[in-house]
């Protein structure tokens, strides 16, 4: 039992992490930055096109981040990804919520008027930085931006459940985790975003 | 090609948007991808930070435990019914003439207070009788 004559001395030696532990922490990490990695530009491209703004999402993104890595980093990796998901989806719906609020309130303010399809943006930005032709890219462009309209009209329940499951690729289950739902809802969200999108886009593609 | 049935349409559907929204990711320029790298790094600074955290200085443990101990203390005001104000006070907690003493000797000058408020019992109790002995003239 070792003895201390002060306790911050005491306090140093009690907190400092075993080399064991440090280890398993740095492991710990290094998956962690794995993970994130992974993901962090499909859930990028994902909230962008729920929110259309890219600091918006940016900020989505950035958020889920930091929640998940200071709250749930202990849990098994396994978990992060329904986990990480769940975190930017609710904030994704608190910055549509947020927004709303201040829609109602710029209609009674006048000479305040918001564009209703954002920020005027350059069309150089649209070109993707890729080896293909540009009429290629152009029509691969368009055929995202009519997708990702679409996709914007969508309820908010249905287009998560599609995204997930079709352009994150998680199952049913970690989907249900993800959304906060049963599996058969998101069986459900699914199968009414597929039809909708198929109705719409039929003709087209 | 329209003569393909409900489910392989679905697949197409499926195949295509996911080809399109996979092409939009790899496209996405350098400037963003920065910003994605710096977010992910600062998550993993929170991740350090928060592991090298003493587990009792941690919100989680802390939380329940001040929520808890707020319960407790609430529920064991109710129980024991612990008097919030004057209402529950009873006759023998009035403050009567009695303790005019102690209120007058509390003062620098309490012998003259004391004497004052003499005067004015005195001056009381003859108002009271010549009130209740009526009219004399």
């Amino acid at each position: 039992m070792p003895r201390f004559d002060t306790l911050p001395l005491a306090w140093m030696v009690w907190d400092l992490p075993a080399p064991a532990r440090r280890g398993a922490v740095l492991d710990q990490t290094r998956e962690l930055d794995k993970f994130l990695a992974e993901i962090e530009r499909r859930a990028f491209r994902m909230a962008q096109v729920a929110l259309r703004d890219p600091d918006d999402a940016m900020d989505v993104v950035q958020d889920a981040m930091l929640k998940l890595a200071r709250n749930y980093s202990a849990k098994p990796s396994a978990e992060w990804r329904p986990l990480f998901y769940r975190i930017m989806e609710n904030g994704i719906r608190d910055l549509q919520r947020r927004r709303t609020v201040r829609k109602k309130f710029m209609v009674w303010l006048p000479g305040i008027k918001e564009d209703p399809e954002g920020e005027a943006q350059d069309p150089l930005d649209s070109v993707a930085a890729g080896g293909l032709d540009v009429p290629e890219t152009l029509m691969q462009d368009q055929a995202m931006q009519k997708l990702e309209g679409l996709l914007r009209e969508l309820p908010a329940r249905q287009r998560e459940a599609f995204m997930l499951r079709n352009f994150e690729g998680l199952d049913v289950g970690e989907t249900a985790k993800a959304m906060g739902c049963s599996e058969g809802s998101v069986k459900t969200h699914y199968s009414r975003a597929v039809h909708s999108l198929r109705d719409r886009l039929g003709e087209v593609w | 090609m329209r003569e393909n049935g409900p489910q392989e349409s679905f697949s197409a559907l499926e195949v295509r948007s996911r080809q399109l929204f996979q092409e939009s990711v790899d496209g996405l320029d350098m400037r963003l991808r920065s910003r994605l790298t710096q977010a992910r790094n600062a998550a993993l600074d929170a991740a350090e930070a928060a592991s090298r955290r003493p587990w009792f200085l941690r919100a989680r443990v802390w939380t329940p435990a001040a929520g808890l101990s707020a319960a407790i203390l609430l529920a064991a005001a109710l129980w024991f019914g612990m008097p919030m104000g004057n209402h529950s006070m009873t006759a023998a907690d009035q403050p009567g003439l009695e303790d005019l003493d102690i209120v007058a000797s509390s003062d620098e000058a309490s012998g003259d207070a004391m004497e004052m408020l003499q005067n004015d019992l005195d001056f009381y109790d003859f108002a009271d009788k010549a009130a209740s002995s009526g009219p004399q003239a």
